[in-house]
């Protein structure tokens, strides 16, 4: 290591990253009954990633860290991809930053951030388990980081709260996050990106 | 994206740099064991050509291969195993993998933090992240052997991951992974452990230890035959299975036999009677003190090796 953690740095820092994370990280709630809820991440102004496993009704409302509830559509929806986009009729809600594609090594440090168990902004945190080759065209993150089923579609960032992809799924009690570029490149396909 | 730019690195930042390089550098010397059905297993290259992992994920003595970091796939023969420590040594012909990296003996402290660092069957190295949630001992395996420590893990061992090294920040080995040894609780065996059971391994292929062949419990004796000891004796110890064609069966000991004592030595706990089966032992003759039916008899026992599985 470097040298002695002092004077608590390195909690501030984590603290910090996990403040930055909640102000992108909104709750999505689904109406009417069989509507699904967990997490989103604003990714652009005005349009919010979740997954499409969270995003199975029509209309859903989203809690932004701060406590308001805004009215949110789904523009964009895919079950393979298990990705989805909401449109809130804001462009005031901060944005996440993204990591850029290839940065992540397996060890490095993790936060994810979500609404498990209607916990609002709950913070965890861990490391790169692994970085599996793609399978049929898909890849995927997998954490040693504890996740509970309400942080699908919450952030999962590096150290420094870039985001690096949206958790998706548990597998064998490993996180599972949809890395950003395949967010990004989702986005541009439907013609979503800035 | 540049706009955003920091003026300092963040301990956070410097902290997920040095876990990722402990990982890449504890990596190198990690390989993918295939020695059973669909799940490969990690080791570490512990000396040059010799292979250190869990006994419990080599499930075939023959066609064991090893997929190295590189990707290359290499065949690997068994040089010995053993059940009671849950360490299996194999050997394998390749000269480019480097031998880990050892921490200090004895430098590791409870709190600390330590990586699990494992290869997946693909070929792809894989991390867990926790700290040292206690170091015990001495303690004995369920399968007799006595362990001087223990590193019990606040860490996740993920399937398949049993047999790769624990490392510390720096990324040097000290000790060896294994959910087998504790009733599927992380645990490590320190390298100071496991060193001994590889020299050993390595020279016989295996490790003798003593055996009786009996299930045994401890039980309160009745105080009438309490007094007739003396000291009196409060507990000793009821067969509650003799294995057939075992050393106690030969020897003559039988279903509901209450031992008293072994070589003269009162016996209360089954501890009492594992801590005589060392593997100096084995060969070696013990006159158990039984009470059957109300009256003491003795019954002469030889103890054998315990079966390998």
């Amino acid at each position: 290591m470097t040298g002695r953690v002092v004077d608590g740095l390195l909690a501030s820092d984590l603290a910090a990253v996990a403040e930055r994370l909640r102000a992108i990280t909104v709750q999505v709630r689904g109406r009417g009954r069989g509507a699904g809820s967990g997490s989103g991440v604003v990714w652009r102004p005005g349009l919010v990633v979740t997954n499409a496993h969270v995003a199975t009704g029509r209309s859903f409302v989203v809690e932004t860290g701060d406590g308001a509830v805004r009215e949110a559509d789904v523009v964009a929806s895919d079950a393979r991809r298990d990705l989805a986009v909401l449109r809130v009729a804001t462009d005031r809600l901060p944005v996440a930053e993204v990591a850029p594609p290839g940065a992540l090594r397996v060890g490095a440090l993790v936060v994810a951030v979500g609404n498990p168990l209607g916990l609002s902004g709950a913070v965890t945190t861990g490391i790169v388990h692994a970085l599996p080759a793609p399978r049929r065209g898909a890849a995927l993150i997998l954490a040693d980081l504890r996740l509970l089923p309400g942080n699908s579609g919450g952030p999962l960032s590096d150290a420094t709260g870039r985001v690096v992809g949206v958790n998706a799924m548990i597998l064998r009690g490993l996180a599972a996050a949809i890395p950003s570029d395949a967010v990004e490149r989702y986005l541009e396909r439907m013609r979503l990106a800035a | 994206m540049s706009a955003l730019r920091r003026e300092r690195s963040s301990t956070l930042e410097t902290l997920s740099e040095d876990l990722a390089a402990a990982v890449e550098r504890a990596a190198a010397s990690v390989v993918a064991v295939h020695a059973r059905p669909r799940i490969a297993s990690s080791a570490v290259l512990w000396r040059p050509g010799v292979v250190v992992t869990a006994d419990h994920t080599v499930r075939k003595d023959d066609g064991v291969t090893v997929t190295l970091g590189d990707g290359r796939s290499v065949a690997a023969t068994l040089a010995g195993r053993d059940a009671a420590t849950d360490v299996a040594v194999l050997r394998i012909d390749a000269e480019r993998v480097p031998v880990a990296d050892f921490a200090a003996a004895g430098a590791l402290k409870v709190g600390h933090v330590v990586l699990q660092v494992g290869r997946t069957g693909g070929g792809g190295h894989s991390a867990s992240f926790g700290v040292v949630g206690a170091l015990v001992g001495p303690w004995r395996t369920w399968r007799g052997a006595e362990i001087a420590q223990l590193i019990q893990l606040d860490l996740t061992i993920h399937d398949g991951f049993s047999g790769s090294p624990l490392v510390d920040a720096e990324g040097k080995v000290v000790g060896l992974n294994t959910s087998g040894l504790a009733r599927g609780l992380a645990v490590a065996l320190p390298v100071a452990v496991v060193d001994p059971v590889v020299d050993a391994l390595l020279a016989k292929g295996r490790i003798a230890r003593g055996y009786l062949g009996v299930g045994l419990q401890p039980v309160e004796l009745p105080p009438a035959l309490a007094r007739k000891y003396d000291p009196p004796r409060r507990s000793a110890l009821v067969v509650l299975n003799v294995d057939p064609d075992g050393p106690s069966e030969r020897g003559g000991l039988q279903l509901g036999d209450v031992i008293v004592d072994v070589d003269q030595r009162p016996v209360a706990d089954v501890r009492d009677v594992l801590s005589l089966l060392g593997p100096d032992r084995v060969g070696s003759a013990v006159r158990l003190g039984v009470v059957r039916g109300g009256a003491p008899i003795a019954v002469s026992v030889t103890i054998a090796e315990r079966p390998a599985r």
